[in-house]
C-alpha cells in the first residue's frame, strides 16, 4: 500500500513541478504586461486626445465587473481611448485602504475617502478644471465651494450625487416614514394617520381583527439601526441629521432629550398592548427582510430603501397589497421635514491621485461624460436599442427593454452601473425636459404601476407615493450634519460610536421593559449618557456646521 | 480485565518514553555538526524562511507605542508610550469583553474537544466501511458553510414563533412556553458552544481518527484475546493511542483561550445580549481597525501574545511534570 | 452463570451497533441539513426565499443564482489560480512539512528544540497588517503568485501534528537502516515518508482547504491584477455586489429602482456560491480518506 502511495506521492510532485513552470512563465508575462498598461504615457501632450490608455481605478465600495466586451465601455474606448483597469472592494474597507496608504500604492483613480484625503493621496482639482474642463466647471458651478474639502479649500474628489439640473422628479419616495400595508389602510378605509396615536390606532384595530398579524416592526441590528434610532428627529420636524437635531444652526444630540423619551415610552405602551414585535430587536437584517417579505407586518419605521427588497419579494409573489405607503407623523406643533432635498455629497465621487501619470487625460475624459450626449448614453444607452423615442421627443422603454434592465447579465454587459455611480453625472432633466434616468422618468413610473396601485393612489387622490409627503423645504446649508467628518480616534468619534453602543443596548431594555419599570431603565439610559464625552461630539460637528455656514455661503 | 493487555501497553509506554524522551547529552561541536549535516541541510533552510516571513515584520510592534498613522513614514511617527495599553486596560467594558472571551473559548475548547474524541471513538466501532465514510463525509460539510450562513441557520431554528427547538421543546413538555433564545445573556455562550460543537465537531475529529490509525492493530487483538470488553479497549488501548495527540492539541489551544473569534457573536449578538456576546476581537475590530487605529489594534495583539505565550508554557511544563508527550 | 455471560456478550454487540447506528444518524441528520438547506436555497427564487419556509427543497425552481455566479468571464480562470495555488500549496507544504518534522522528531539533533521553539511561538503573535504588507513589498511579492505559496508554506500547527506522529513511530524501524549507513534524508524519504500516510492525508486536507478557502491574501496583495485573482475573492466580489444594490442609500436616491428587479437576492446568491465554491474541495476528503481507513499496519512493515 505504502509504495502505491509513495509513487502517486512523487508524480504529484513532478506534476507540481511542472505546474510551477507554467504559472511562474504565466505571472512574469502578467507582470510585463501590467507595467506595460501602467507605463503608458499619455501622447495627449502631443495633441493626440485619442491614444488608447489604461487607468487604473480603485472604488471603494462592492460592484459588478462589466465584461469584457461590455458596450459602454466599448464606446467609450472607440471615441476616446480611454479604457479602466477597475478594482472593486471585496472585504474590509479599513484594511484596504491601511495598506494603501502605508504603502503608497495607489491607482490613477480612487473614489473619495477622507482617510485618503488626509493622507494627502489626491492631486487638487480646481487648477485642472479651469483650464481643461469647460463642462465640468459649468455642472459644478453653484456648488463650487461646498465640493471643496474642509480642511483646506481644495477640490480633491468631485461629487458624483446631488447635482442638481432642471426639474427634480421623485415618483418613489425612498426616504423615512411611518409605515401601513396598502391592504390595511385599504380596509381601515384609506385613512391619513398625522400623529403616533392615530398610527398605533390603526395598528391595534387591525391586528384585534387579524391576531396572526404583527403589530409594529422594528430592526436594531449591525450599522442598520435607524429604524430604531432615527424617529424621534423626524417626530420633531427636524430633517436627517444623523445623530443630532440641529435648531438655528446649533446641534445637540437627541438620543437623551424628551422627544426621544415620549417616542420610546410609546412604543413601550405598545409592546405592552402586544403590538411589538416580540423578535424586533433579536433578529438579523434577512430577517428582517423575511418578516416584511411574509405580508404578516402591519407597519414599522423605517427608510424605504431598507426594506424595499423585501416588498420586491412581495411583489414577486403577487402580494402587491402587503407593500406598503409610508407617512410623515408628527409631534403636535412640529412642521413636516420628512423629505429632503439630496444634499451634494462631499467627498463621494472620484479623484485624481498622486500616483497618477496623466491627470490631464482624466479631467479631459470626465469632461466628455459629463456633456448631455453621453449622460444620455450611459444613464439611458442607445437609442433603439435600449430606449425608444416618441413624435414629442419623450423618452421610454418597452416593456421587453424594461426587463432587459432588470437582468444582471444585461446590465454587465450594457451599463457601467458601479463605475457610474462615482462618476460626475447629470441628475434631474436634460435640456430636452427627459428625467435624467429611466427611473425618475415620469410617464415611466405610470407604465410600470400596477392597476391594484392606480387604484389605492385614487382612492387618496394622489399620483405618486412621494406626494404623501411634503415637498422637501429648502436644505439648510450645512446639511447635513452627518457628513461632517470626525477625526479617526478623536474624542467625538469615540463618543458618537459610545452613544450609539449605548442605544444599540439600552432602546430595547426600555421598550421591553413592563411600562412601571421604564422610568428607571430610561434614568439608567440617560445617566449612562451623560457619562460620555458628549460635548466634544457636540462640539466638533457645531464647529463643522459653522464652517461650513462660513464657507457655502459664499456662491 | 487482562494483564497483559495493560502490560503491554505500559511497555509500548515505556519504551516510547525512552526514545521520545533521552536528554542526550549531545555536545555543539564540529563532530556532532558533521555528523547531523544533514539534518542540519534538512531543517535551517526552512527555519530561514521561517523568519523572514513570521519574525521580519515583527517590528511593527513598535507601532503600540505609537499614535500610528499610515499616512507617516515610520520615522515620522508620533511616540506615546504606553497610552494604547492604558486605554486597552482603563476601558471599563474592557474587564467584560475578556471575561466572554475567557470563557467563551474555554467553553469551545472543553466541548470541542470532548465531542471531537466522541465522535472519533464512535466511528471507529463502526464495522461497516462505507457508512463509517459517510459518516465521516457529510459530519464535516458544516465546516465549510460560512458563519453567515451558519450563523441564520442557527437564529431560525432559536426562532421564538416557529423555530425548531422551542418546537421540540413544546412536544416534550420541557417548556411550556417558547423561550426567546436569543435576547436572555444567560443562553449566549451556550449558544455559541454548541453552534460551534455543530459546525466544527466533523472537522476536529479528522486529526483524532489519523492518530487512531497508528495504533498497533495487534494490541486489539491481544486484548480481545484476553476478553476485554468493546470499552475497555477504548480505555485501555485506543484512548492511550491518542493520548499524545490529545495533550499536544490541548496545549497548543490553551494558547488560543483569547481568540473566541468575533464572527459568530457578531452574528448572533444583539443589544440584549451586548454584555455577553462582546470580544476581544470585536472590541479591537471596533476602536482599533475601523477607526483607522493600528496602534491600538497592535497593543491588543501583544496583550493576547504574552497571555497565550505564558499559558502555553506553564501547560507544557505541567505536560512535562506528569511525563507526557509536549510541545518543547 | 456462564450462559448469562454468554448471552449479555452477543447481545452486547447488537445494542451497542444499533444505538451508536441511530446516533450517528443523528449526527448526520443535523450535519447534513445545513448543506441541503443551502443547496434548496440556492437552487429556489430568491425573492420567493425571503418570504421563509425553504427547508430541504426549493420551492420556485430557478438556475438564475447560478447563472447569476457564472455570469463574468472571470470566474473560470480564477478557478484555475485556485486550483493551481491548492495543489502548489499542499505539494510543496507537505513534503517541507513532513520533512522538518522529521528532523524535529530526532532526539539527538542539536537545533532540536531552537527550531521547534521559533516555529510554536508563531502561532501566537502577528506582526499586524501592514508591517506584514511591507514585508511582501519588499519581496517583490505583490502582484505575483508566488504570494499565495510562500508566505504559508511551513504552519506550526501541523508541524507539531506531524512530529507527535513520527515521534509515535517505532524507533526499531529505522535502526537497522542506520546500520546500514543510511544518511537521515534517505531514511526520511525512504522509511519515515511513506509510513506517515494517514497524518499526510490530515496534513495535506488542512492546506488544501486552507488555502482553497483563502482569499484575505489576494485583497491584501494581489487585489487589482485580474489575472491574479482567485475563485473565492471573485466569490466575494459578486457577494459584495449584490449586497451593495440594497446597502448604498446614495446610490439608490440617485438610481430609483423599478419595483420589479432583483431577482437574485443576497441569501440566494451566497448559498449559490457557497455550493460552487465548497464542492470542489469536497472531494478532496473522501479522495484521501482511504489514506485513513487503511492506516497502517506496523507490524508488517518491519522487513
Amino acid at each position: 500500500m505504502h509504495k502505491t502511495a509513495k509513487r502517486s506521492a512523487r508524480a504529484l510532485a513532478a506534476g507540481a513541478f511542472a505546474l510551477t513552470l507554467a504559472l511562474a512563465g504565466c505571472s512574469s508575462n502578467n507582470t510585463n504586461s501590467n507595467t506595460a498598461n501602467g507605463g503608458t504615457a499619455s501622447p495627449a501632450a502631443n495633441g493626440d486626445d485619442n491614444a488608447p490608455v489604461t487607468f487604473s481605478v480603485f472604488m471603494s465600495g462592492p460592484g459588478q465587473q462589466p465584461t469584457a466586451d461590455n458596450k459602454i465601455l466599448k464606446l467609450m474606448k472607440d471615441k476616446t481611448g480611454v479604457s479602466f483597469n477597475m478594482e472593486f472592494l471585496v472585504g474590509d474597507l479599513q484594511q484596504k485602504l491601511g495598506v494603501m496608504i502605508a504603502g503608497g500604492d495607489y491607482p490613477d483613480i480612487m473614489s473619495g475617502d477622507d482617510k485618503l484625503i488626509n493622507a494627502k493621496a489626491y492631486i487638487p482639482l480646481e487648477d485642472l478644471i479651469e483650464k481643461y474642463a469647460p463642462n465640468l466647471k459649468k455642472h459644478y458651478a453653484a456648488v463650487w465651494n461646498q465640493i471643496k474639502d474642509e480642511s483646506d479649500g481644495h477640490i480633491y474628489v468631485l461629487p458624483s450625487y446631488g447635482v442638481y439640473q432642471g426639474k427634480i422628479t421623485e415618483p418613489t419616495y425612498q426616504g423615512p416614514g411611518f409605515w401601513l400595508q396598502k391592504a390595511v389602510l385599504e380596509e381601515m378605509g384609506y385613512p391619513s394617520p398625522k400623529t403616533l396615536d392615530e398610527y398605533f390606532d390603526i395598528i391595534a384595530k387591525y391586528k384585534e381583527k387579524h391576531p396572526d398579524m404583527i403589530g409594529f416592526e422594528s430592526l436594531n441590528f449591525d450599522w442598520r439601526v435607524f429604524p430604531l434610532q432615527n424617529a424621534p428627529e423626524h417626530l420633531s420636524g427636524h430633517p436627517n441629521d444623523g445623530a443630532v437635531i440641529v435648531d438655528n444652526n446649533k446641534a445637540q444630540i437627541f438620543a437623551d432629550k424628551d422627544i426621544s423619551k415620549t417616542y420610546y415610552k410609546k412604543l413601550n405602551e405598545i409592546n405592552a398592548q402586544g403590538l411589538m414585535d416580540k423578535e424586533a430587536f433579536v433578529q438579523n437584517y434577512d430577517q428582517y427582510l423575511a418578516k416584511i417579505a411574509s405580508g404578516k407586518v402591519i407597519g414599522m419605521f423605517d427608510q424605504h430603501w431598507n426594506f424595499q427588497d423585501g416588498e420586491t419579494s412581495l411583489i414577486s409573489q403577487g402580494k402587491i397589497e402587503n407593500t406598503y405607503i409610508g407617512f410623515p407623523l408628527l409631534y403636535p406643533g412640529a412642521e413636516e421635514w420628512y423629505r429632503d432635498r439630496g444634499a451634494v455629497g462631499t467627498n463621494r465621487g472620484f479623484g485624481i491621485s498622486i500616483n497618477a501619470k496623466d491627470p490631464v487625460r482624466i479631467i479631459k475624459f470626465w469632461d466628455q461624460m459629463i456633456t448631455e450626449e453621453w449622460q444620455k448614453t450611459i444613464q439611458w444607452g442607445i437609442k433603439g436599442e435600449d430606449y425608444e423615442v416618441k413624435e414629442d421627443g419623450t423618452f421610454y422603454r418597452t416593456p421587453e427593454q424594461r426587463a432587459n434592465a432588470d437582468k444582471t447579465s444585461w446590465q454587465v454587459a450594457n451599463k457601467i452601473t458601479t463605475m457610474h455611480g462615482y462618476m460626475p453625472k447629470i441628475q434631474g432633466t436634460y435640456s430636452d425636459g427627459n428625467a435624467a434616468d429611466p427611473g425618475t422618468q415620469p410617464q415611466e413610473f405610470f407604465d410600470s404601476l400596477k392597476p391594484y396601485d392606480q387604484k389605492i393612489l385614487k382612492a387618496y387622490n394622489k399620483k405618486s407615493w412621494s406626494e404623501f409627503f411634503k415637498e422637501p423645504k429648502e436644505n439648510n446649508i450645512y446639511f447635513p450634519a452627518y457628513s461632517i467628518v470626525l477625526k479617526d480616534g478623536s474624542p467625538a468619534q469615540l463618543a458618537q460610536s459610545k452613544l450609539n453602543d449605548l442605544q444599540v443596548k439600552y432602546l430595547p431594555k426600555a421598550i421591553m421593559a413592563s411600562p412601571d419599570e421604564f422610568e428607571s431603565v430610561w434614568t439608567d439610559y440617560v445617566n449612562q449618557i451623560h457619562k460620555l464625552d458628549i460635548k466634544a461630539y457636540e462640539d466638533r460637528i457645531n464647529e463643522g456646521i459653522q464652517q461650513r455656514i462660513k464657507n457655502w455661503s459664499v456662491k | 480485565m487482562s494483564d497483559t493487555v495493560l502490560d503491554k501497553q505500559v511497555k509500548t509506554q515505556k519504551t516510547r518514553k525512552r526514545r521520545v524522551d533521552p536528554e542526550i547529552g549531545v555536545s555543539l561541536s564540529w563532530k556532532t555538526l558533521k555528523m547531523q549535516k544533514q539534518l542540519i541541510f534538512m531543517s535551517v533552510p526552512i527555519a530561514i524562511y521561517l523568519l523572514i516571513f513570521n519574525y521580519a515584520p515583527i517590528w511593527g510592534w513598535l507601532m503600540a507605542f505609537q499614535n500610528y498613522r499610515p499616512a507617516l513614514s515610520f520615522g515620522k511617527q508620533e511616540w506615546v508610550g504606553l497610552q494604547q495599553f492604558k486605554f486597552l486596560f482603563s476601558d471599563e467594558t474592557f474587564m467584560m469583553v475578556l471575561r466572554n472571551t475567557v470563557a467563551m473559548s474555554f467553553i469551545n475548547l472543553v466541548l470541542g474537544t470532548v465531542t471531537a474524541i466522541g465522535l472519533a471513538l464512535l466511528l471507529n466501532e463502526i464495522k461497516v466501511k462505507f457508512f463509517k465514510r459517510i459518516v465521516q463525509s457529510i459530519s464535516y460539510l458544516p465546516h465549510f458553510l460560512s458563519w453567515v450562513i451558519a450563523a441564520g441557520i442557527v437564529a431560525t431554528s432559536l426562532s421564538v414563533d416557529d423555530g425548531i427547538v422551542n418546537i421540540i421543546l413544546m412536544k416534550l413538555h420541557l417548556i411550556k412556553e417558547p423561550i426567546m433564545w436569543l435576547s436572555e445573556g444567560k443562553y449566549f455562550w451556550g449558544i455559541v458552544g454548541a453552534s460551534n460543537v455543530w459546525k466544527e465537531v466533523g472537522w476536529g475529529t479528522i486529526i483524532y481518527l489519523a492518530a487512531i490509525t497508528s495504533i498497533d492493530p495487534s494490541l486489539y487483538e491481544a486484548a480481545s484475546m484476553d476478553g476485554a470488553k468493546r470499552f475497555q479497549k477504548m480505555r485501555y488501548v485506543t484512548l492511550p493511542g491518542i493520548k499524545a495527540t490529545f495533550v499536544i492539541l490541548l496545549i497548543m489551544n490553551i494558547g488560543h483561550i483569547l481568540d473566541a473569534g468575533f464572527e459568530l457573536q457578531y452574528l448572533l449578538g444583539n443589544g440584549l445580549t451586548v454584555d455577553w456576546s462582546q470580544t476581544i476581537d470585536i472590541f479591537v475590530l471596533k476602536y482599533g481597525i475601523s477607526m483607522g487605529n493600528y496602534s491600538l489594534a497592535t497593543a491588543a495583539g501583544i496583550f493576547k501574545t504574552i497571555v497565550s505565550v505564558i499559558l502555553v508554557f506553564i501547560a507544557n511544563y505541567i505536560a512535562k511534570r506528569l511525563g507526557e508527550e509536549r510541545l518543547v | 452463570m456462564k450462559a448469562v455471560t454468554k448471552s449479555s456478550s452477543r447481545i452486547e454487540p447488537v445494542v451497542f451497533h444499533t444505538i451508536n447506528t441511530i446516533f450517528m444518524l443523528f449526527v448526520v441528520a443535523i450535519t447534513l441539513y445545513p448543506f441541503l438547506h443551502t443547496l434548496a436555497v440556492s437552487l429556489n427564487d430568491g425573492s420567493d426565499t425571503l418570504a421563509g419556509g425553504i427547508y430541504f427543497w426549493p420551492r420556485a425552481w430557478t438556475l438564475e443564482n447560478y447563472k447569476a455566479v457564472f455570469i463574468s468571464g472571470t470566474i473560470y480562470h480564477a478557478a484555475f489560480i485556485s486550483v493551481s495555488r491548492t495543489v502548489l500549496s499542499t505539494v510543496f507544504g507537505v513534503f517541507l512539512t513532513t520533512m522538518l518534522a522529521y528532523t524535529l522528531a530526532q532526539p539527538q539533533y542539536i537545533l532540536r528544540k531552537k527550531i521547534s521553539m521559533l516555529f510554536i511561538l508563531t502561532m501566537y503573535f502577528n506582526a499586524g497588517l501592514i508591517p506584514n504588507y511591507f514585508l511582501i513589498k519588499e519581496l517583490g511579492l505583490l502582484h505575483s503568485f508566488w504570494v499565495y505559496i510562500l508566505p504559508s508554506l511551513v504552519s506550526a500547527f501541523n508541524l507539531i501534528i506531524m512530529r507527535t506522529y513520527i515521534r509515535g513511530l517505532p524507533g526499531s524501524l529505522t535502526e537497522s537502516a542506520k546500520i546500514d549507513g543510511a544518511g537521515d534524508f534517505r531514511i526520511f524519504w525512504k522509511i519515515i515518508f511513506p509510513l506517515c500516510t494517514p497524518v499526510l492525508a490530515t496534513v495535506a486536507l488542512f492546506i488544501a482547504v486552507g488555502s482553497w478557502n483563502a482569499w484575505f491574501d489576494t485583497f491584501l496583495y494581489a487585489s487589482s491584477d485580474i489575472k491574479l485573482s482567485t475563485l473565492q475573492y471573485e466569490m466575494m466580489k459578486l457577494l459584495g455586489s449584490t449586497m451593495s444594490t440594497n446597502n448604498d442609500p446614495s446610490l439608490l436616491a440617485g438610481n430609483q429602482h423599478n419595483q420589479t428587479q432583483a431577482l437574485v437576492t443576497p441569501a440566494s446568491i451566497r448559498a449559490a456560491i457557497t455550493i460552487v465554491t465548497a464542492v470542489p474541495i469536497l472531494f478532496v476528503y473522501p479522495f484521501l480518506q482511504k489514506y485513513f481507513v487503511v492506516g497502517l499496519n506496523l507490524g508488517s512493515v518491519k522487513e
